[in-house]
């Protein structure tokens, strides 16, 4: 069973993906160290210094409507949060990109509707990622989540779809991709 | 089993008879396209991978676009490691710059994406591609390192939503006002997350191919996963112009099921404007005539291209620039450089006061070529007008047509293309 607890941050208005990462930092190499340095610099001035973000030492965000919205398809964002060892985001709807490139960085975005109407930043949550159930353990409330399709998990267990496709190049059934 | 165009297309290229949204399947892609500030790092990541070659060096496009040329040495150093990688896989079709253009003006003017297929691109803007008929998908550097390799990308079918576009279009009334109208009706990144979006209707018969890119190039604003205009007689005269060869003219079936469907009468469509911050606070002209700016822009992978450039001139010629404005015009790649210098357009732009730069995405994505500083407001003719994304955070950025551009920057002021008979 997979469980994770940790503390959430909550966005209370939208988060764009040009926030997430500031367009300075848009040309930087892929690197889920580096990138996190500067992660969600512009969604919060309380963010914006090295390690901002990182620093609070969150495990989750939960979040309402299109998650990292604003159309970049940089993978920055998806690494800045697991750099920042975020587990796992909960929100209403996700931008497809990041959508996409969380699915292929094996980061679970993780969709639960307006579960950030009933979380406060700094709440105690507990994921169980068998069931999808996540509680919120500060003030008892539990949500459901939109099972993970069977592709998503699988790519999740590989460690990501590089890892995934490496494998497959490697022991030859890449032909058999359908 | 009746399916759309979207469903068609990932159904072909996935060898399979049908599919149904939901569905997760692998399609072959026709080309993938990456550019100068992710190339390198695709390369990379493919190389990364363990495959021997690259699944085909004449579909794996690569363009110089956001950074050429390039405004700092750090642009330069990063150029040239770009430059440097994609001559190492000697590949074919490199627009670097002399023969650049904005990565989707470069595919759909050179024949790398067709009707029927799917191509690919690390740059949101991918969805222009629909404007032909095909399947246009942004995608990360992961997927393209992995389409590199295997000539490959996952896609999850997604459902389709009908925008049947009826009436007759108004003098000065473009592409991109009704793209700004759809977006005010539906809001930015709202109700079309992860759909295919099919355009059909006598509106957008009528309209020309660099028309139906600036709508299909508007749907990722949208939120939505694709762009589609099913090919057509203009589509298929537009292709034999760039590209030999065979393409499938499809089509969804009449009785192929969409999420929803919206009818837009275009008769009803007037220029429009989204104000500064928020893409989907669009107001019809009339709202803001008066408005003072101090910067025109037209250009981008929206609208820098020869029919837009068309109507810039035809306002201009003969008139001058209002002296409190700045105006720059980008052209999208070299070829509509070239046949806007060749129809006389930029002859009359330059008489009126207009500056011409060279190809690129300029100041679209705020790095270089007329970026905004503090205290400015652009008019422009892209596609994004969030705080900071043209330059300065504290700029204004109001998108609309060429047309309001043009008209306005005579003006001085936002002015309505249809108050005169230029
Ligand atoms: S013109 Fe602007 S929107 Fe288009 S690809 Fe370039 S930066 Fe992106």
């Amino acid at each position: 069973m997979a469980i994770i607890k940790g503390k959430a941050w909550v966005a209370k208005t939208y988060v764009m993906s040009f926030d997430m990462i500031v367009q300075k930092f848009w040309t930087s190499p892929i690197d889920p160290i580096e990138n996190s340095k500067w992660v969600m610099a512009g969604v919060d001035e309380a963010f914006n210094k090295e390690n901002g973000f990182k620093d609070f030492g969150y495990t989750f965000i939960v979040a309402g409507h299109n998650f990292a919205g604003g159309g970049k398809s940089i993978e920055h964002c998806v690494t800045g949060l697991m750099g920042a060892n975020i587990k796992a985001v909960f929100a209403t709807s996700f931008a497809r990109l990041q959508f996409r490139n969380a699915i292929n960085y094996g980061m679970p975005f993780i969709t639960s509707k307006d579960m950030n109407l009933d979380c406060e930043t700094g709440d105690e949550l507990e994921y169980n990622s068998d069931n999808g159930e996540i509680k919120n353990l500060s003030n008892g409330k539990i949500f459901s989540s939109v099972p993970v399709a069977p592709f998503v998990a699988e790519v999740g267990a590989a460690g990501g779809l590089m890892n995934f496709i490496r494998t497959k190049i490697a022991d030859g059934s890449i032909a058999n991709l359908h | 089993m009746a399916m759309t165009i979207t469903e068609k297309i990932m159904a072909f290229n996935s060898g399979r008879d049908s599919v149904v949204p939901g569905q997760l399947v692998w399609v072959d892609v026709h080309t993938v396209m990456t550019m100068d500030y992710l190339g390198k790092q695709c390369f990379k990541a493919f190389e990364s991978l363990g495959a021997k070659t690259l699944f085909n060096r004449d579909r794996v496009i690569c363009v110089s676009d956001h950074l050429v040329p390039p405004p700092t040495p750090e642009y330069a150093t990063m150029l040239n490691e770009w430059r440097e990688i994609v001559k190492s896989y000697d590949i074919p079709n490199f627009y670097d710059l002399g023969r650049q253009g904005i990565a989707h003006q470069i595919m759909v003017e050179q024949g790398h994406v067709l009707p029927g297929k799917i191509s690919i691109g690390t740059d949101s803007h991918a969805n222009t591609y629909g404007a032909v008929g095909a399947v246009g998908n942004a995608i990360g550097v992961t997927d393209a390192a992995i389409a590199m390799a295997t000539g490959k990308c996952w896609f999850r079918v997604p459902e389709t939503v009908k925008f049947h576009i009826k009436g007759e279009w108004q003098p000065w009334v473009m592409a991109k006002d009704l793209s700004l109208h759809i977006m005010g009706m539906m809001h930015w990144n709202g109700h079309l997350i992860y759909k295919a979006l099919e355009y059909c209707g006598p509106a957008i018969d009528a309209l020309d191919i660099a028309g139906r890119m600036t709508l299909c190039n508007m749907t990722v604003d949208l939120g939505a996963k694709n762009g589609i205009i099913a090919p057509d007689a203009k589509t298929a005269a537009y292709l034999q112009s760039v590209q030999k060869g065979d393409w499938n003219m499809i089509a969804s079936d009449a009785d192929a099921h969409y999420d929803a469907v919206y009818e837009v009468d275009v008769t009803n469509v007037g220029p429009t404007i989204a104000r500064p911050d928020k893409l989907d606070d669009t107001v019809p002209v009339e709202q803001l005539v008066g408005t003072k700016f101090n910067k025109a822009f037209v250009g981008t992978c929206t609208n820098g291209r020869t029919e837009d450039f068309a109507i810039i001139a035809k306002i201009l010629d003969g008139k001058k620039i209002h002296r409190d404005v700045n105006m720059i015009c980008i052209p999208a790649s070299q070829q509509v450089y070239l046949e806007c210098i060749q129809k006389g357009y930029f002859e009359i732009l330059v008489k009126a006061g207009v500056a011409i730069e060279t190809p690129s995405c300029g100041p679209c994505a705020g790095i270089h070529t007329g970026v905004a500083g503090d205290g400015d407001i652009m008019l422009s003719a892209g596609n994004r007008n969030m705080k900071g994304r043209m330059g300065s955070k504290n700029a204004q950025i109001y998108l609309t047509s060429p047309a309001v551009v043009a008209a306005s920057a005579v003006k001085g002021v936002i002015t309505d293309p249809r108050s005169e008979n230029w």
